[in-house]
C-alpha cells in the first residue's frame, strides 16, 4: 500500500477483535447426549439379553460397565488427559462391550477386556475422537485371541475348568426361569429333537439347555473336511445314505428373531436391535444407510456364494446361487439364517457405526457397509472364527481413513471429477 | 401464478421466530435523541467530514466527502452537529470501529417519506439511469454493502443475464424485506425495474418464502408490468445465501472461491431497489433502513424505519445488552452502544446459545451433511488444526458460502464457520490473489500501522 500523504492522513473502519462471531444460536445435540442416548439405545439388546441368559448375563453387564468407567476414571486422574472427554463414552463402551460378551464370560476375562478397550483401544489413540478401532471391540478381540493362548497354558489333567468364550453347546435359560435362571445348571439338549424354544420346557431339575450356535450348525455348508448335510430344506430321496438337510436342524425362525438362542449378551435379540436401531436412526444418530448397506451386501454373499453337499458317492457338490437351488421360498430362509445367526445385526446398527471409527461422508458410510458385510459374511462362511462380524468391522475400521481420503464428494462449485485429480496432483495449478 | 423451485442438499431447518413481526405494519422510530452517522458504511476508508461542530444541518444535507472508492455520507435528519465520535457497526459478519459524525437536536419526518416522481425514470435510457445511481452516494443494503454504483456498474461490465432479489430472509426472527414487499410492494418493483436496467439484465427474478406467497398476491401486476419474475422457494437455511440461491434458480454453481457475477447473475435485495427507486423517481436519499426488533425480550417487537446512527439501547430500551446485530446465524453480538447502519437488518435481543468450550470433533459428520456447498468440515478443521492451508484449498474451501451451518450443528461446539473462514483467508494470502472485489466481499483491509 503506497503511504501517499492523503492516504496516512485518512481514517479506516478497523475490526473490533474478540467480538462474539456467528453463529449465535446453536442445535440442542451436545456430544454427551449423543452418547447417552445411543448408551439407553443399546440397553434394549441388553435387556433382552439380560431375560433369556439370567443373572450371569446380568453381572456380566454390570461388570463391563464399571470396569470400564472405572479404569477411564483411573487413566484419566493419572495422566489428566483432557481428550477422553467425560464418562458418557465410556458408559457406551462399556454396554457395547457387554453386548459383544457370552453370557458366561468369567469375571476376570469381563475386567481384561475392558481394560483393553479403553486403553488400547481409546486411551493409546487420544480418547473420544481419535480411536481408529470401535473400543469396544478392540476388547472383546483382545479376549478373542488371549483366551486360547491361555487355555493353551493351562497344564493338561489340572483340573481347573477349561475357559473358552465358544463351547460347544451354549446354554439359554428356558420359559420358566427367565432372568432369574442359572446357566450353570442347564440340560444338554440335541439339537435334531429341538423343536423351538417355546414349546419347550426345562427337564426337571434343570432351568434352561444348551444347544449348538446356529452359526455352527451353518458352518459345515460351506467350511470343513466333508459336507454334514446332503441338501438346504429337503432331504434327498434319491441317494441312498441322505444326509439330514441344514435347515431342519436349525431353531424356528421365531427364535431368531426374538432372541431365544445362543449367542452373546446383546446379539441374539434381533427385533430389539431393529427396534433401538430404527430408533438411532430416527434420532440422526446413525445414518440409515451404513446399516442397510452392511446387512444387504452380507445377504447378497449369503445368497450368492457357494454351499458344499453331499452327492451320490461320497462327492461333494459345490452349488453356487443358493437362493435359487431349492426354490425361492427355501433360499430366503436360508439367506435369512444366515444373516441372524451371528452377530450380524449387531454390527450393523451399533459396532459399525459408531461415529469416530465410521468414515465421515455418506457415500463413504456405503463403501464401509458394503465392504463390511462382504467380508463379514465371507468369514462367517468360510473361515473358522468365532467373531465374524466384529472381525469384518475392525477390518473396515482401518481402512476408514483410507475412505474418508479417496472418497470426495465434488463441493460446491468445483469442476466435475475434480476429485479424480486430487490425489495426484502435488499442488493447485496457479491461474 | 408464482414458479415452484427445487432445494439443495444439506441445510438446516431453524425455528423460524417470525410470528412476533410477520404482521404487523411498520413504524417509525420515535424515542431517538441522538444519532451517530457511521463515516464508513462499506468498511475500508472513512468519509472525511465537511461540517464543523455546531453547525445546524438539514436533513439529507451532505455531511462528510469520500475519496474516489467510498460514498459520501448525509445527514439522514435535521440536527446540529456536535463533534466526531468512534462507533462501532456490523459489517458482514465482523464488528467494525470506525469515525461518525455525532448530530443531536433531531427534528425532521422520520417516517418513510412519500412524494411525487421527479424524473421520468421510465423513458430513460440505461445510461442516464447509470449517471443518476452514480450520483446518488447510496450503498446496497447488504450484510457486506458496497457502494450501489459499483455494483452496478461491476455487474454492467460482466454483461450479466439474470437479476435477482433475494428477499427470501431465510434467518429466524429477521422479517424486514418481507414487510417492505407487503407495504411497499410496488415502489420496490420500480426500483427492481430501475437497477435491472441499469444493469442491462435480460431476465428478473424475484426470489420469495413460498409460505408467503399469498401476502404478496398485490405485486403480481406491478411485477407482471415491470417483467419481474417470482419464485417461491422452500423455506430451509441458508436458501438466502447467494450462491445457494442461484444454484436453486439457475441450476448453476458459482465457481470455487467466486462470485455470482462469474455466472452472470446480479443478486442485490429489496432495500437497496427501494432507496435506489426514492433516489432516482423521487430525487430523495433515504436515510435509513428497515429493521427488524425482536427477540425473546423484546415487549413490542416490531419492524422499525430506523435512521443510519441509531444506537442499539434506545431501540430496545427494555431489554439489556448484549444484543444481536444482523440475525442470529451470520450476525454479531454487539453492546448497546453499536449504531445502526446499511448493513443491519435486524437488531434482536436474544440470549445466545452459551457454548462453552470446544470439544474435539467426534466425526459424526453432521457438518458434512448440512453444508450446503458439501464440503467436508470436519476434515477442513482437521486441516485448520495443522496449518495445512494448501490441503484445504484442493478440498474446496473456498466454495464455503459461511451460512454458519456447520457451527450450529456441531455436537461438539467447535467454532468451525470461523475456522473454515480463517483458512479461506490464509489461503488467499497464500496465493498473493487480493480477495476478488466481489459483490458481498469486504474491502481488502489496508495494513494500517
Ligand atoms: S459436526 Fe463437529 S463433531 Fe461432527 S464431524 Fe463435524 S466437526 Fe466433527
Ligand atoms: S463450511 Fe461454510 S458453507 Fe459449509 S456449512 Fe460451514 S459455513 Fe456453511
Amino acid at each position: 500500500m503506497p503511504a501517499t500523504p492523503e492516504t496516512t492522513s485518512r481514517q479506516y473502519a478497523q475490526p473490533v477483535v474478540n467480538a462474539a462471531e456467528a453463529p449465535l444460536i446453536r442445535a440442542p445435540e451436545k456430544i454427551q447426549s449423543v452418547y447417552t442416548v445411543t448408551t439407553i439405545a443399546a440397553c434394549l439388546p441388553m435387556a433382552a439379553g439380560w431375560l433369556y441368559f439370567g443373572y450371569h448375563a446380568i453381572l456380566v453387564s454390570l461388570l463391563s460397565v464399571a470396569s470400564c468407567v472405572a479404569i477411564e476414571w483411573g487413566y484419566f486422574r493419572v495422566t489428566h488427559s483432557p481428550a477422553l472427554l467425560g464418562r458418557a463414552h465410556a458408559y457406551l463402551t462399556g454396554v457395547l462391550l457387554a453386548l459383544t460378551l457370552p453370557p458366561f464370560t468369567p469375571w476376570y476375562v469381563v475386567i481384561l477386556a475392558a481394560a483393553f478397550a479403553i486403553l488400547v483401544g481409546k486411551a493409546v489413540f487420544g480418547g473420544v475422537g481419535h480411536f481408529l478401532w470401535q473400543p469396544a471391540l478392540v476388547g472383546r478381540f483382545a479376549v478373542a485371541v488371549i483366551l486360547p493362548v491361555l487355555a493353551q497354558l493351562t497344564p493338561a489333567g489340572s483340573d481347573q475348568k477349561q475357559v473358552t468364550l465358544t463351547p460347544t453347546h451354549w446354554p439359554v435359560l428356558s420359559r420358566d426361569h427367565l432372568l432369574l435362571g442359572d446357566l450353570d445348571n442347564v440340560a444338554q439338549d440335541r439339537l435334531v429333537a429341538y423343536r423351538g424354544w417355546r414349546s419347550r420346557q426345562a427337564s426337571p431339575g434343570t432351568e434352561g439347555f444348551a444347544m449348538q450356535h446356529p452359526a455352527e450348525t451353518l458352518a459345515p455348508l460351506s467350511r470343513g473336511e466333508e459336507p454334514a448335510y446332503s441338501a438346504l430344506a429337503h432331504p434327498r430321496q434319491d441317494l441312498p445314505n441322505s444326509k439330514p438337510a441344514a435347515l431342519t436342524l436349525l431353531p424356528p425362525i421365531g427364535d431368531l428373531l426374538f432372541g431365544a438362542r445362543p449367542g452373546g449378551i446383546g446379539e441374539t435379540c434381533a427385533a430389539m436391535i431393529l427396534v433401538a436401531g430404527i430408533y438411532l436412526v430416527y434420532r440422526n444418530y446413525v445414518k440409515w444407510q451404513l446399516p442397510l448397506a452392511f446387512l444387504a451386501s452380507a445377504a447378497v454373499v449369503a445368497a450368492v456364494a457357494p454351499v458344499q453337499l453331499a452327492g451320490p458317492n461320497q462327492t461333494v457338490e459345490w452349488m453356487w446361487f443358493p437362493v435359487f437351488a431349492e426354490g425361492l421360498d427355501v433360499g430366503f430362509t436360508y439367506v435369512c439364517y444366515q444373516v441372524l445367526s451371528g452377530a450380524l445385526l449387531l454390527s450393523a446398527f451399533f459396532l459399525a457405526t459408531e461415529m469416530t471409527s465410521s468414515p465421515v461422508t455418506t457415500g463413504g458410510q456405503v463403501i464401509f457397509g458394503v465392504a463390511g458385510g462382504w467380508i463379514a459374511m465371507g468369514l462367517q462362511l468360510y473361515f473358522e472364527t468365532a467373531i465374524p462380524a466384529y472381525l469384518a468391522v475392525l477390518a473396515m475400521n482401518t481402512l476408514t481413513p483410507t475412505i474418508d481420503a479417496i472418497w470426495l464428494p465434488r463441493v460446491f462449485g468445483q469442476k466435475h471429477f475434480e476429485w479424480l485429480r486430487i490425489p495426484f496432483r502435488g499442488k493447485p495449478t496457479k491461474e | 401464478m408464482t414458479h415452484r423451485y427445487g432445494i439443495f442438499t444439506g441445510g438446516i431447518d431453524i425455528p423460524d421466530e417470525k410470528q412476533a413481526t410477520l404482521d404487523e405494519p411498520i413504524r417509525a422510530v420515535s424515542e431517538i435523541e441522538v444519532l451517530r452517522v457511521p463515516l464508513a458504511p462499506c468498511g475500508g476508508a472513512a468519509a472525511e467530514a465537511v461540517v464543523e461542530p455546531g453547525q445546524s444541518v438539514r436533513a439529507g444535507e451532505r455531511l462528510a466527502r469520500a475519496g474516489q472508492d467510498g460514498v459520501d455520507v448525509f445527514a439522514p435528519l435535521a440536527g446540529q452537529v456536535r463533534d466526531v465520535v468512534s462507533v462501532v457497526t456490523a459489517i458482514g459478519r465482523q464488528l467494525m470501529r470506525m469515525p461518525a459524525i455525532e448530530l443531536t437536536e433531531l427534528s425532521g419526518c422520520r417516517e418513510i417519506p412519500d412524494g411525487e416522481e421527479t424524473f421520468d425514470w421510465i423513458h430513460a435510457d440505461a445510461e442516464e439511469l447509470r449517471r443518476r445511481i452514480d450520483e446518488s452516494h447510496l450503498v446496497t443494503q447488504r450484510r457486506r454493502p458496497l457502494p450501489l454504483t459499483r455494483w452496478v456498474q461491476r455487474a454492467h461490465r460482466a454483461a450479466c443475464e439474470v437479476f435477482v432479489v433475494n428477499a427470501v430472509e431465510s434467518q429466524p426472527y429477521i422479517t424486514a424485506d418481507h414487510r417492505l414487499l407487503v407495504e411497499h410492494g410496488e415502489e420496490v418493483m420500480r426500483g427492481v425495474s430501475i437497477l435491472a436496467r441499469a444493469v442491462g439484465a435480460r431476465r428478473c427474478i424475484l426470489a420469495v418464502d413460498q409460505r408467503r406467497t399469498r401476502d404478496y398476491d398485490p405485486l403480481l401486476a406491478p411485477a407482471e408490468y415491470y417483467e419481474v419474475e417470482h419464485a417461491a422457494l422452500p423455506p430451509k437455511y441458508p436458501i438466502g445465501s447467494d450462491h445457494i440461491l442461484l444454484k436453486v434458480l439457475t441450476r448453476r454453481e458459482v465457481p470455487c472461491g467466486g462470485n455470482t457475477l462469474d455466472i452472470g447473475a446480479a443478486v442485490i435485495d429489496p432495500a437497496s431497489c427501494f432507496a435506489a427507486y426514492h433516489w432516482v423517481a423521487r430525487g430523495r436519499r433515504l436515510g435509513g433502513r428497515l429493521v427488524t426488533i425482536s427477540g425473546e425480550h423484546v415487549t413490542r417487537p416490531a419492524n422499525l424505519f430506523v435512521p443510519f446512527g441509531t444506537d442499539a439501547r434506545s431501540l430496545l430500551p427494555t431489554s439489556p445488552p448484549p444484543y444481536v446485530m444482523g440475525g442470529p446465524m451470520v450476525g454479531t453480538l454487539c453492546e448497546g452502544d453499536a449504531v445502526t447502519g446499511p448493513a443491519v437488518n435486524a437488531l434482536l435481543a436474544i440470549d445466545p446459545t452459551p457454548t462453552g468450550s470446544a470439544s474435539q470433533c467426534i466425526r459424526c459428520g453432521w457438518c458434512r451433511d448440512h453444508c450446503p456447498t458439501r464440503l467436508n468440515v470436519a476434515v477442513l478443521n482437521d486441516l485448520y488444526e495443522l496449518s495445512r492451508v494448501e490441503s484445504a484449498e484442493l478440498l474446496g474451501a473456498l466454495s464455503c458460502v459461511e451460512c454458519g451451518v456447520c457451527s450450529y450443528v456441531c455436537p461438539a461446539r467447535l467454532p468451525l464457520t470461523r475456522r473454515v473462514r480463517e483458512l479461506k483467508r490464509a489461503i488467499r494470502r497464500l496465493r498473493h490473489t487480493p480477495a476478488p472485489r466481489r459483490e458481498g466481499e469486504p474491502h481488502h483491509h489496508p495494513e494500517t500501522t
